[in-house]
């Protein structure tokens, strides 16, 4: 991947009357990464991708693609193309004249609309189903369709608004690899909105998390999951435990802290988190705590509690443990194999933690 | 089987007082006599054969015609427009515009007939097929809008604007996905116009002058009592015209309200 901006937006903000959807909105896309928007419902993602498509003008900021400020620029004549939530295939046309139907725009000869055609449809594996009508396609099938229509375009960026949200969920799953194989290949820049966060962290290189106009953080899934910036993004990405905590001593690269139920924590120095304090949050994943009968050996901190609940997953299962001090029990979860661990509700267990475990989230309410 | 209830049967009379009337027309339009009355004394074709030979009910069936024609169009191409903004747009006044558009459907007839013959007059209008022309958009914009706003409810937007997005012009948009997608309704809308326009008596008795429309020729021809066997023939051809133009019409706005999800 070369570090080249395809796509530059620089303090756009969009209003609907006194409702701001999007705040503030500064982000650079890569050439040829596939890029997530991710949030709730509302928080302006969709609004963001349709700035970029030219079906929004933003009330303030510039958005450049490859270099072209697009101000002015209405949606036909953006270098983008789009796939949408409904994926809008044209009821009136079969499989092939959908796919066909920018390239009619450009002036281009029929043999080689014919081509291009075959050639999107066989890289969506529809090949050959040229003359399908659009009530006959399947909920895959019109996706596909949607997909090879905007791709034969050879946009430079491919805009997806929730594309797999009307899929059922093992469809969805393989989508989710077909398109990542598929921009991959194709080297197109793909920039995706979706409030799954699943869907986010399997599929992009990067992802941007929005809440309420405002783009919280923009970095890779892995990041995203050990470092958040804070307890919205910390919750959005997965599950976690959050444990208020006083600040007893800093250090360079490190703090010193309390909890209600560990005691002593040394833990690293979170470089998204923007404020510190007195006390701050921290949050430690369900899978990162170990949950055993007696007090398990060589962990940084320990806490016994009671059990109050069980979620059983299949793959793994969820004990949620009530401790002194902590209103909202703690959830640990432990891999199911070999049945190794049975706990029952009610049941004494010790949880212990390391201190690399335990993620600096800053100031509480920041 | 279920036993006939008293609404039921109650259902039957009224649909029988309502509608056995109207199939009398064509009963007696094949009686071999003048008189209309019973009993039936034979049947004739005689009526309907003379119909093709009176020179005023061919040029008044023209008349209707084109009225109907232009009227159609004309009320059909503005319910177009007018439907998509209500349906896609909220704009100031959306509320107070489409009640004004429905009003026609209520104002009694022979007022909106009167007062459409002193305005005509006053801005130099004489009565005229053009004045009917003008009365008759005016009635059938009311059943044109509210057909086409069926037509766009189930329009999913994304369409028009992915075919923006896909390098259409805002017009190629509206020739190449909008037009094709609504045209059930458009259809089914010019073939209801037509019918209200071509049926219509009142507004056509006070505007059209010396040139009558069909149902004002009808209306002139029952003062004499010879013609009536013809007139009840022309009668029974305009009320099976009708009835198939608006099947038709129900066909395609049913098609064009179900097959857009």
């Amino acid at each position: 991947m070369t570090e080249t901006n395809i796509i530059e937006i620089s303090g756009v903000s969009k209003r609907f009357g006194n409702f701001v959807a999007v705040d503030n909105l500064t982000l650079d896309l890569r050439q040829g990464e596939f890029f997530s928007l991710l949030g709730p419902s509302g928080c302006g993602k969709t609004t963001a991708l349709r700035m970029i498509a030219g079906f929004e003008e933003p009330n303030e900021g510039s958005i450049s693609i490859d270099g072209q400020n697009m101000e002015g620029i209405p949606a036909n004549k953006r270098p983008t193309n789009m796939v949408f939530q409904s994926y809008a295939i044209f009821p009136h046309l079969d499989v092939g004249n959908n796919v066909a139907y920018g390239l009619r725009n450009r002036g281009i000869s029929k043999d080689e609309i014919d081509t291009r055609v075959s050639e999107a449809l066989e890289m969506v594996e529809l090949g050959g189903l040229q003359r399908r009508g659009a009530d006959e396609l399947s909920g895959g099938q019109r996706q596909r369709v949607s997909l090879a229509r905007a791709l034969v375009m050879r946009p430079k960026v491919l805009l997806l608004d929730e594309p797999l949200s009307a899929l059922d969920k093992k469809l969805r799953e393989q989508m989710q690899f077909e398109m990542r194989h598929l921009q991959r290949s194709l080297g197109i820049t793909f920039v995706m909105v979706t409030h799954d966060q699943y869907e986010a962290m399997t599929m992009s290189d990067r992802i941007g998390v929005m809440f309420n106009g405002k783009l919280m953080q923009v970095d890779s899934p892995e990041t995203l999951y050990a470092k958040p910036c804070n307890r919205e993004v910390a919750s959005f990405i997965g599950e976690m435990n959050f444990l208020p905590a006083k600040i007893k001593s800093e250090n360079k690269g490190t703090l010193s802290v309390t909890t209600a139920c560990f005691a002593e924590l040394t833990i690293e120095r979170n470089p998204n988190v923007s404020t510190h304090g007195g006390s701050i949050l921290v949050g430690i994943r369900p899978e990162q705590l170990e949950i055993s009968k007696v007090e398990p050996d060589g962990y940084d901190a320990t806490v016994q509690g009671e059990i109050s609940d069980i979620a059983f997953y299949g793959e793994n299962i969820h004990y949620h443990v009530r401790v002194p001090g902590i209103a909202k029990p703690i959830a640990a979860s432990v891999p199911n194999y070999f049945h190794t661990v049975d706990f029952r509700r009610g049941e004494k267990v010790w949880l212990g933690v390391q201190n690399t475990s335990v993620i600096d989230l800053g100031k509480e309410n920041n | 089987m279920k036993r006939f209830s008293g609404l039921q049967t109650y259902a039957v009379l009224y649909l029988g007082f309502l509608y056995l009337p109207v199939l009398l027309l064509p009963l007696f339009s094949f009686n071999d006599g003048t008189i209309v009355a019973f009993p039936i004394k034979g049947w004739t074709l005689e009526w309907y054969r003379q119909l093709g030979d009176q020179d005023m009910l061919i040029r008044a069936l023209r008349n209707s015609l084109m009225v109907g024609g232009i009227s159609a169009l004309v009320a059909t191409a503005m319910g177009l427009f007018a439907a998509r903004a209500y349906v896609r747009y909220n704009f100031r006044g959306k509320g107070f515009s489409e009640g004004i558009v429905m009003l026609p459907l209520v104002v009694p007839g022979i007022i909106v007939a009167s007062s459409m013959l002193i305005l005509f007059i006053s801005m130099g209008l004489k009565p005229s097929l053009s004045a009917v022309i003008l009365g008759h958009i005016f009635l059938a914009l009311p059943f044109s809008v509210s057909i086409m706003k069926s037509a766009f409810d189930n329009f999913d937007v994304s369409l028009e604007e992915a075919a923006f997005d896909l390098g259409s012009s805002v017009f190629e948009t509206f020739r190449r996905v909008t037009l094709p997608i609504v045209a059930p309704g458009i259809i089914s809308s010019l073939l209801v116009s037509f019918t209200v326009s071509f049926d219509e008596f009142v507004l056509a008795f006070f505007l059209s002058g010396n040139e009558p429309t069909l149902p004002v020729y009808i209306w002139s021809q029952i003062r004499f009592p010879a013609k009536l066997p013809n007139t009840l023939a022309l009668g029974s051809l305009l009320l099976l015209a009708s009835v198939m133009l608006l099947v038709i019409a129900e066909f395609f706005r049913r098609r064009s309200s179900k097959s857009l999800v």
